[in-house]
C-alpha cells in the first residue's frame, strides 16, 4: 500500500539522499533519547519516591508551572498587538524596534538576571516600584515571572508578527470593504488567520519560560518553598550531592515538557504538528 | 455614478497621474492595460483601500475621497478573489451580513438568492481550501453582491480560470451586472475578456488613461500607437507626407518606395494603421474602382483562424489582412493578389 500518494517515483539515488537525511535525524534523536536513557539509568527507587513525597519539590513544580503559564498568558497579552503593530503599521525607527525585540534572545542568561537585579535595586526608577509601589520582585515569586517575561516574551513577539506578515493583507482589505473597520478585520481575519504562529510562540515561550535557571538565581534566588521552581531545586539537591535526586527532578521535569508540547500540538491541529 | 477628479496617487517611483473618468450608472467599464500600468492601485483608490495623494473620488455623485471603504457602498472582488481560508463558504457569503447584524430570515433570504444567481448552492457547506477556481470565482462574486452595492470592482476577475471558464464565467458576470443593473469597473490586461463584456473602457499605462470610450472605438479608432498596438492593430505604418491641396480630403505618405493615400490633411511624419479585416483582396491582375492604394502583393502565407483566414502578403509594402474563408477560397492557390486600402480601413494615429 502506498504511504504517501505525492512521492515521486525516486532512484537509487534519491533514496541515499533521503536516508543521508535520515541519518542526521537519527544521530540526534540518538543523542537526546541517549542522555536521558543514562539518567534513568542512573537513578534509583528511593530517589524516586522521594521525589514523589517531598512537599518542598511538590511546591517548586507548583510553581514551575502557575509562573510559565502566567508568563506565557503575558506575554501573549504583548505579542499579539506588537507583532500586529510590527507587522502592518510603519513607524519610524520599526527597524531598530525590531532589533529590540530580538535583544532578549540573545542575552546571555545571567546577564538578564543581573539586569534585573541591578534595576530594581540600584535605581531610582527601580527602588521606587519596589518601595513606594509595594510591587516587590527582588527575591519574590512574582520576580519569577518578570524573570521569565524577559527572558521568554521575544519568541512569542517575534512568532506573532510573522505570523502577521503572513496573513496576506488582501484578506484584511476585502474584510475592510464588507464592512470591517480596522479592528474588526484583525479580530475577524488576521487574528484567527494567525492563531497557528501565536500559538506556536506561546510554546516556545512557555518552554523557555518552564526551564530557566540562571536569571533566576540572580534575582529571585531560590528559597525553599518560596521561590523555588523545578530547575532551581535542580541545582540545590546537586549542590548538596543529592545526585540521583537531582537527576529524578531532572527527568520528571522532561515528562511534564514532552507532554504539555504533544497535547499543545495535538489540541493545536496539523499545523502546530508540524511546527 | 462612479468618477475620479485629478486623481493622483504615489508609490515609489510610480504614480497614476491625474487621472479623470467618469462611468455612468449602469455600464459595465473595463479598465485594460500592460502589467504594471497601475490598473489594481486605481481599483484600490476607488474602494478607499488606498488614501489617494490628490484629486477626488464622487460615488453616486458624493465626494468620498476621505470615506472608509466600508462605507463607501462599493462591493469588490480582488485578484485571486482573497476568500477567507478559515471560514466555510457559507461563513464567506455571509460575512458582510453577520458584520450588519442582518435577521436571520434576512440572512436566508439573501443567501438563497445570490446563491441561486450564481448557482453554488451546493457550494455552501464546503470549506474554501477544496475549491476549483471558478468555483472561487462565485463564491467571491456572492460575498460581494450579497451586501447589494451598486458598484462592483472586479480586479483581474477571470485571470486565474482556463480558457473555457473565462468564456462562460465572462457570460454570468454580464448577465448578473443587467440583472441587478450593476455599474462594474473591471480591470483585466485580457483583449478578448474586455470586448466580450465592456459598454465602455479605458486603456491605462504608465499611470495615465491612454484612451476613454465604447470599446469599438478602441479598436476601430486608436488615438495613439501604444492604444493601436495594445488592441493588436496590425499594419501600423510611418511616413513623411507629401504638400496637399487645400481642399484635398486625403494626404499622401510615403514609405519608402511607394506611398498610401490617407484620409484628412496632414503634415510632417504620419503613423497610420491599416484594418486588416477591411482591405480589398482580388487575384492578381483585379480591377478595383479606385486605382490608388492599389498594391500587388505577394501572398507569403496564410493561416486559418476559425472565424477569419489570416493572410500575410508581402511586396512594396508589407501588409496583413483577414478575410472570411468564403471569400478566400477562389483565392487559396493564387500566388500573387491586389490589395485595396480603401480610405476608411486607414485610421490616422495622432
Amino acid at each position: 500500500m502506498n504511504t504517501d500518494p505525492n512521492r515521486p517515483v525516486a532512484s537509487i539515488r534519491d533514496r541515499l539522499f533521503a536516508a543521508a537525511a535520515f541519518l542526521f535525524v537519527s544521530l540526534f534523536l540518538l543523542f537526546v533519547l541517549g542522555l536521558i536513557l543514562g539518567d534513568i539509568c542512573y537513578i534509583n527507587r528511593k530517589a524516586v519516591a522521594a521525589v514523589l513525597t517531598s512537599g518542598f519539590i511538590r511546591h517548586a513544580l507548583w510553581m514551575s508551572i502557575w509562573t510559565s503559564v502566567t508568563t506565557t498568558m503575558i506575554a501573549l497579552l504583548f505579542a499579539v498587538p506588537m507583532g500586529y503593530a510590527l507587522s502592518r503599521f510603519p513607524f519610524p525607527g520599526r527597524f531598530i524596534a525590531d532589533t529590540i525585540v530580538d535583544l532578549p534572545i540573545v542575552f546571555p542568561p545571567l546577564v538578564a538576571g543581573l539586569t534585573l537585579l541591578v534595576f530594581f535595586s540600584q535605581t531610582a526608577i527601580g527602588r521606587w516600584i519596589q518601595e513606594d509601589l509595594g510591587l516587590e520582585f527582588v527575591f519574590q515569586p512574582k520576580g519569577i515571572v518578570l524573570c521569565q517575561f524577559l527572558t521568554a516574551a521575544s519568541f512569542a513577539i517575534r512568532s506573532a508578527k510573522t505570523a502577521f506578515d503572513d496573513v496576506d493583507r488582501r484578506y484584511e482589505n476585502v474584510a475592510l470593504t464588507l464592512g470591517c473597520t480596522r479592528c474588526g478585520s484583525f479580530l475577524r481575519v488576521s487574528l484567527p488567520l494567525a492563531r497557528n504562529g501565536i500559538i506556536a510562540g506561546g510554546i516556545l515561550t512557555w518552554a523557555r519560560a518552564f526551564g530557566l535557571f540562571g536569571p533566576l538565581m540572580i534575582f529571585v534566588g531560590s528559597f525553599r518553598g518560596r521561590t523555588e521552581v523545578l530547575s532551581t531545586t535542580i541545582f540545590l539537591e546537586q549542590s548538596v550531592g543529592n545526585l540521583e535526586v537531582a537527576l529524578a527532578i531532572a527527568l520528571l521535569l522532561i515528562f511534564i515538557a514532552l507532554v504539555a508540547l504533544t497535547a499543545i500540538r495535538l489540541v493545536g491541529g496539523s499545523a502546530l504538528v508540524k511546527l | 455614478m462612479i468618477c475620479t477628479e485629478e486623481l493622483t496617487f504615489r508609490v515609489g517611483t510610480f504614480q497614476l497621474d491625474h487621472l479623470t473618468i467618469d462611468i455612468p450608472t449602469g455600464k459595465y467599464f473595463v479598465l485594460l492595460g500592460p502589467p504594471g500600468a497601475g490598473k489594481s492601485i486605481f481599483l484600490e483608490c476607488l474602494c478607499g483601500l488606498r488614501r489617494v495623494d490628490s484629486g477626488r473620488v464622487f460615488i453616486s455623485g458624493q465626494d468620498v475621497t476621505c470615506t472608509e471603504p466600508r462605507l463607501r457602498g462599493v462591493g469588490y472582488v480582488p485578484q485571486d478573489y482573497a476568500l477567507f481560508p478559515h471560514l466555510s463558504v457559507a461563513q464567506n457569503i455571509t460575512f458582510g451580513l453577520r458584520l450588519r447584524r442582518c435577521e436571520h430570515q434576512q440572512l436566508m433570504s439573501r443567501i438563497q438568492d445570490m446563491t441561486q444567481l450564481l448557482g453554488i448552492q451546493h457550494l455552501l457547506p464546503r470549506r474554501i481550501a477544496g475549491l476549483s477556481g471558478g468555483e472561487q470565482q462565485r463564491v467571491a462574486l456572492a460575498r460581494a453582491l450579497v451586501l447589494q452595492p451598486r458598484i462592483l470592482l472586479l480586479d483581474e476577475p477571470v485571470c486565474a480560470l482556463d480558457e473555457a471558464m473565462r468564456q462562460e464565467v465572462c457570460v454570468q458576470l454580464l448577465r448578473v451586472q443587467q440583472q441587478l443593473q450593476l455599474t462594474v469597473v473591471h480591470v483585466s490586461h485580457n483583449l478578448e475578456e474586455a470586448f466580450s463584456v465592456a459598454d465602455l473602457a479605458a486603456i491605462l499605462h504608465e499611470g495615465r488613461f491612454q484612451q476613454i470610450g465604447p470599446i469599438d472605438e478602441l479598436l476601430r479608432r486608436p488615438n495613439s500607437e501604444f492604444v493601436a498596438r495594445f488592441v493588436r492593430t496590425e499594419n501600423i505604418f510611418s511616413g513623411h507626407a507629401r504638400a496637399t491641396m487645400a481642399e484635398s480630403t486625403r494626404t499622401r505618405i510615403e514609405l519608402g518606395h511607394t506611398a498610401v493615400d490617407v484620409p484628412g490633411q496632414h503634415t510632417g511624419n504620419v503613423k497610420f494603421a491599416i484594418r486588416p479585416d477591411q482591405i480589398l483582396l482580388l487575384p492578381e491582375g483585379g480591377q478595383a474602382s479606385d486605382s490608388r492604394n492599389c498594391f500587388e502583393l505577394q501572398l507569403a502565407g496564410w493561416r486559418d483562424c476559425g472565424a477569419y483566414i489570416r493572410l500575410e502578403l508581402t511586396g512594396p509594402i508589407n501588409l496583413v489582412a483577414h478575410t472570411t474563408p468564403a471569400a478566400f477560397s477562389p483565392l487559396r492557390h493564387c500566388s500573387r493578389l491586389t490589395a485595396v486600402l480603401p480610405l476608411e480601413s486607414i485610421h490616422v494615429l495622432s
